[in-house]
């Protein structure tokens, strides 16, 4: 039942933040296509987020280690 | 699956005991020495021979990673005034660029996969310092005031302070999580494939296994460099924030 628990957290995370780092690419990109000299800032700036969002998704991680592991 | 966390367990090779403490030498410490001296001895070769176009390959690369540290580090956060804060975040970005990366050569242990590693970075070294700073730039009650926004009513203050603090926690903790969870997560998944060759047993499909594992290993290298940058920018733009006195 843990690894039933555990494999669902970590599944709904994983299926935001899919969904929330391609959205961030996709309008990036956009906004590079309407401003090419923009390119580096927008590029700067959407590793910085894309590193914010995946830590949100290891935060799950860290939530279903912890409940495998059992402490 | 008990293997693979067997992997993260640390072997003490000199047992020190310090007051009930464990302070012994194990592979993580090793590690770190080891990566520190490396990026220690590779800017000092660097810096022996500065001049003002640089010559050898050498000297052009600390001066690449020198350069991309002040201009996207310090000075996009800080402007100008953040030329004193330049060796800070340098030797911080140094220690953990170097720390994640050698935990891709065999044998030795990436110290910032433990959370005892990261949790010293963010709350140890990178927290007080932004805090103190703040108070000695601005005063004790001037820092306290900047944690709330100007122009709310009177009677939401203390709850907005209440929140500011919480979020002033926050952030250091999340700093150990992201570094901790990422070079974590990259490791379990690299000895991930590299069980599934020892699970087959069989020379047919273990080749598949052993691509994926190449892969991940350069997928580990740009993903820690990442997290290296991340983690520094992120301190600069919390000093930066106590350095303007907040909102």
């Amino acid at each position: 039942m843990t690894a039933l628990s555990a494999g669902i957290i970590m599944a709904f995370a994983a299926a935001a933040t899919g969904i929330a780092i391609g959205w961030l690419a996709a309008k990036s990109v956009e906004g590079t296509a309407r401003q090419p000299e923009a390119g580096g800032m927008i590029r700067t700036t959407m590793i910085i987020a894309i590193a914010f969002i995946e830590a949100i998704a290891l935060y799950a991680l860290v939530t279903a280690i912890l409940i495998w592991t059992k402490i | 699956m008990e293997h693979l966390l067997e992997h993260f367990v640390l072997k003490p090779i000199v047992p020190i005991e310090v007051g009930g403490l464990d302070l012994s030498i194990n592979i993580a410490v090793i590690s770190m020495w080891v990566s520190s001296f490396l990026m220690l001895l590779l800017v000092w070769t660097a810096s022996r021979r500065v001049a003002l176009v640089p010559q050898g390959r050498l000297t052009n690369l600390v001066e690449v990673i020198v350069d991309f540290v002040n201009t996207s580090i310090v000075e996009e956060n800080m402007g100008q005034h953040g030329r004193q804060w330049f060796p800070f975040l340098f030797s911080l970005f140094m220690f953990i660029w170097g720390a994640n990366l050698i935990g891709l050569v065999p044998g030795f242990f990436t110290a910032t996969s433990s959370i005892f590693v990261t949790a010293t970075l963010a709350f140890i070294i990178v927290f007080p310092t932004v805090h103190v700073y703040g108070i000695r730039k601005h005063g004790f009650f001037k820092y306290m005031g900047s944690f709330v926004p100007k122009g709310v009513p009177v009677f939401i203050a203390p709850f907005l302070f209440v929140i500011e603090m919480i979020g002033a926690l926050a952030k250091p903790f999340s700093l150990t999580v992201r570094l901790f969870a990422n070079m974590f997560a990259g490791h379990m998944v690299l000895l991930t494939f590299l069980m599934m060759i020892l699970e087959f047993k069989s020379l047919i499909i273990a080749p598949m296994p052993l691509l994926g594992a190449v892969l991940v290993t350069a997928l580990e290298i740009l993903f820690t460099s990442i997290q290296a940058y991340i983690f520094t920018t992120l301190s600069a733009m919390y000093i930066a924030d106590a350095m303007h006195g907040g909102h």
